[in-house]
């Protein structure tokens, strides 16, 4: 064995040199082969941890890039969808209106309300349209569930809503069953009540409470009410029912203003 | 136990050309490491090292292109045996030697590598990214060198910050 290595020690060189060259003309002689076999080992032995991370890097980058547009798109999407969800809720407010039918003689204006002055209850809207859209004082102002108030302020551009939680707006009003008449009034304390009423008159809870339409105010039919519950005192004369109105004044949003076509 | 800086040398290289040298390419012009590494191999250390070192390095380097595979081993175990020649019997102690060596080397390797696998006008390739490169890779040899013959120490460079 000694001897093995004594002659390789002492032909190195040209023991290197025969190997290099063979393997050279192997490669270049093989190149559908030898080359490939060669590059494989190499690659899978060298390449290969680095090759995986650098695809897990270029992955994790484009994630990052997707993960950015994603959430841009998602920031977008949610943005149209609440604006879509908002109008669609405009549109079933737009639809339920279609189904109301002004009273005769009556044109609807729709209007947007700009602020609501409210302390308890609300008392007030300011709403977006005035005299130059041909609103004046005491036109009647609905929603599609039935009278809100009355225009009590007019601006060019703007005008005062005076609703019916106004204690000083009361309104006359009429049993849509048994067209017993009465006022409707607001009290801080009580709420919607009808008034000046006879005490052995009929009402039932639910009956629906209109607009007698006597004032010159407000057309008649529109509806105010609903009679929730009816009570008198002892010796009275006069019975007072509570009512739950038709329209719920938190949740006012599109209103329309009675304009009279009678000239 | 002294084959293993060489495999470290070689994964270093496969780093190099899977991730880094797009890392550090400026318009193109990269830092040539196989011959950085088999020019410092082939001055420091013995011929067959440096043979089989450089027959190593240009499979590692011909995986890439399997096409220049033959060559890149012929041309580097060539420069490879040629410059641990010139290393015994040229006196290169002085550092613009070394890099004039490296510099010849990588000059004629960008060459041979880029003129073979490019078909643009030769002059064009030659300030487009044979010296380019060539500078490029000079750097860090020169640094290298600098740092080897203690011209260029952590102390001194700590001294400057």
């Amino acid at each position: 064995m000694a001897w093995i290595a004594t002659v390789f020690y002492k032909y190195r060189r040209l023991i290197s040199l025969i190997l290099a060259v063979a393997l050279f003309w192997l490669i270049v002689l093989s190149p559908g082969r030898i080359r490939p076999f060669i590059g494989d080992i190499s690659a899978a032995a060298l390449y290969y941890p680095f090759s995986e991370l650098r695809d897990y890097i270029t992955e994790l980058n484009s994630v990052t890039e997707e993960n950015r547009d994603l959430r841009l798109q998602v920031a977008e999407a949610s943005l149209q969808l609440s604006t879509q969800a908002e109008a669609v809720r405009e549109n079933g407010r737009l639809r339920d209106f279609l189904g109301f039918d002004p009273p005769e003689k009556f044109k609807v204006v729709p209007v947007k309300i700009v602020s609501l002055l409210q302390n308890i209850y609300p008392v007030a809207a300011i709403i977006n349209k005035g005299s130059n859209d041909s609103i004046f004082v005491d036109q009647p102002v609905v929603n599609r569930f039935g009278l809100v108030g009355k225009i009590s302020e007019v601006m060019p551009e703007f005008a005062t809503v005076a609703l019916l939680t106004d204690p000083s707006n009361p309104v006359s009003g009429r049993v849509a069953e048994s067209r017993q008449i009465g006022i409707v009034r607001f009290s801080p304390e009580n709420g919607l009540y009808f008034d000046n009423l006879p005490a052995d008159g009929d009402f039932n809870d639910g009956d629906l409470i209109i607009t007698s339409g006597l004032g010159g105010v407000y057309p008649a039919g529109l509806s105010i009410a609903k009679i929730d519950s009816a009570a008198v005192e002892k010796g009275d004369i006069l019975k007072k029912i509570w009512l739950t109105p038709t329209v719920n004044f938190f949740e006012i949003d599109e209103l329309y203003v009675l304009i009279s076509e009678i000239k | 136990m002294r084959i293993i800086p060489y495999i470290i040398y070689l994964y270093l290289l496969a780093f190099h050309y899977t991730i880094l040298s797009d890392l550090v390419s400026i318009y193109g012009a990269t830092i040539d490491l196989a011959v950085l590494m088999v020019t410092i191999v082939s001055i420091y250390k013995s011929e067959m090292t440096a043979f089989w070192f450089a027959v190593a390095v240009g499979i590692v380097a011909g995986t890439l292109r399997l096409d220049l595979m033959p060559w890149e081993i012929l041309f580097l175990t060539g420069f490879a045996v040629l410059v641990n020649n010139l290393s015994t019997r040229v006196n290169i102690s002085s550092i613009t030697a070394r890099i004039l060596i490296l510099a010849g080397f990588l000059i004629v390797h960008q060459t041979l590598v880029i003129v073979l696998i490019s078909g643009e006008s030769f002059i064009y390739l030659v300030y487009r990214y044979i010296l380019p490169s060539t500078i490029y890779s000079l750097i860090p040899g020169w640094i290298f060198f600098l740092i080897k013959d203690e011209r260029l120490t952590w102390k001194e460079i700590k001294a400057q910050f």
